[in-house]
């Protein structure tokens, strides 16, 4: 296995980590929060809410424009 | 029968009858086919103009001047957050999103070589087509509107 292909699948790894967490998280009784609820739960105080569209608009200007 | 006149569970009365059961239904649907269509012709806009030129800078900074603005603004109704995230719940969501950064900045550090590509040496040929690239742009604009609502 190529170093390369570790790395893709170190990404995969990851974002399928992130699918399984959102999909546990939505069970009944589940201490886990959805990625919603923990972002909303950021959000809460002001600046938090202003980081984190900034972090939104950023990955826009990074993928889209850049 | 007694009963022929008495509408079922399946029955549509304010549809037959010429008046709306619920007013408000068909013009938020109209409104949401309207808002839909704009942000589709958008999308496919903004997916066909060419990466580091000032059009596509403008294509992005006009849905985050517009959120800005509703967010300020006009702030929709908020879906309430949690008073409170349970820490160990938390952690493994912390955990995952480490793991991400992790990764990423030791490709960026490798100046992403061919043999530790960052995510976006990963994620840019996937949205190379134009309609690809409209679909992650329509996406990228309807994750910035559920985040103004939370």
């Amino acid at each position: 296995m190529s170093t390369r292909a570790i790395t893709i699948a170190g990404f995969a790894i990851v974002i399928v980590a992130f699918f399984v967490l959102e999909f546990l998280a939505r069970r009944p009784g589940s201490r886990i929060p959805t990625l919603g609820q923990w972002l909303g739960y950021l959000m809460r105080p002001r600046i938090g809410r202003v980081l984190i569209l900034l972090g939104w608009w950023w990955l826009g200007w990074h993928y889209f424009a850049r | 029968m007694a009963t022929d006149d008495v509408t079922g569970r399946g029955d549509r009365l304010g549809r037959r009858s010429g008046f709306p059961l619920w007013p408000g239904r068909r013009g938020r649907r109209l409104r949401t086919a309207v808002i839909g269509a704009v942000l589709a012709g958008y999308a496919w806009a903004a997916g066909a103009a060419t990466p580091l030129t000032t059009t596509a800078l403008v294509f992005v900074l006009i849905p985050g001047v517009v959120l800005a603005v509703i967010a300020y603004a006009w702030p929709p109704e908020r879906i309430p957050a949690p008073n409170r995230l349970d820490i160990t719940g938390m952690f493994w969501w912390v955990i995952a999103v480490a793991a991400l950064f992790e990764w990423e900045a030791s490709a960026y550090k490798d100046n992403s070589l061919p043999w530790h590509p960052s995510l976006t040496d990963l994620i840019n040929p996937l949205i190379g087509p134009h309609i690809l690239r409209s679909v992650a742009i329509l996406l990228w604009i309807m994750v910035g509107w559920a985040l103004v609502r939370r």
